[in-house]
């Protein structure tokens, strides 16, 4: 089942655009170094590749059977070995790597852990993210 | 090379107010399909008063207090836990306090908090100096 720890969903693949890097940065309204432009090169902004964005949180939440309605996301830890740049291609790889179950105030809480590994063409290892997202129930 | 004190802020970042624009364009950036941060009527169905903004709002004003203070190369590992949902019109406060001196690292920790005061994420971060 996809909820066993140690499920590796199909490696997939991000081609970070600039376009895609710039959407991020208009929401936050503020880059990752003054004088940011959305080019080929340019540093990608902090947050951005959660792994919703590069695997589609569709798929992953659709197989991790999260219900928007009771779902939440709880934060990420993120270690970065490589710089990661617009216009890298990347190849993206989710693990379920923990899933926990809690008493909450209101009933139980299932915390669900997803590491993800980007590694740029070269074959580096450039992050490596934990994401939580908790669901009530 | 600057030096930092155990208990010094060593970098602060305040965000605009987050206006429903702002959602939207995360919404899209994130290739998000939660309605909680779009729809109203979704939103109250799950129990909040209205759309939240995404907990990426609050990573991204982390990151980018960190990148900005430090350089981009030098951010090492973060870490942000969502403490309290962010809403339409909210202003955050990221402030990164230095927690331990190392040889070429720094310890930090992280706190962001809205305009009342409430912390909304809190985490660590291991930067280069």
């Amino acid at each position: 089942m996809v909820r066993d720890v140690g499920y590796a969903f199909p490696p997939g693949s991000f081609t970070v655009t600039a376009a895609r890097a710039e959407e991020f940065v208009l929401a936050l309204g503020i880059g990752p170094e003054e004088g940011w432009v959305a080019e080929a090169g340019a540093p990608v902004p902090p947050g951005f590749l959660m792994y919703v964005t590069t695997y589609g949180a569709h798929p992953v939440h659709d197989a991790m059977e999260i219900d928007f309605m009771k779902a939440m996301y709880g934060g990420a830890d993120i270690e970065e070995y490589a710089p990661i740049r617009v216009g890298d291609v990347l190849d993206v790889r989710p693990v379920v790597s923990s899933v926990v179950t809690k008493d909450g105030r209101n009933g139980p809480l299932t915390f669900v852990e997803l590491t993800t590994d980007y590694t740029t063409e070269d074959g580096t290892l450039a992050m490596r993210e934990r994401s939580t997202t908790i669901q009530k129930g | 090379m600057p030096s930092f004190t155990v208990g010094e802020i060593a970098a602060s970042l305040r965000s605009d107010p987050i206006g429903r624009m702002n959602i939207a364009f995360m919404a899209v950036a994130m290739r998000d399909p939660n309605p909680v941060h779009v729809e109203d009527d979704f939103a109250r169905q799950t129990g909040m008063p209205g759309v939240i903004a995404h907990g990426t709002f609050v990573l991204g004003y982390a990151g980018a207090m960190l990148t900005r203070a430090f350089g981009v190369a030098a951010v090492r590992r973060w870490r942000v836990d969502l403490t309290a949902p962010v809403f339409p019109g909210d202003v955050l406060d990221a402030e990164a306090v230095v927690q331990e001196v190392g040889a070429g690292e720094l310890e930090l920790t992280l706190a962001v908090r809205n305009q009342q005061g409430t912390v909304v994420g809190r985490g660590s971060a291991t930067v280069l100096r």
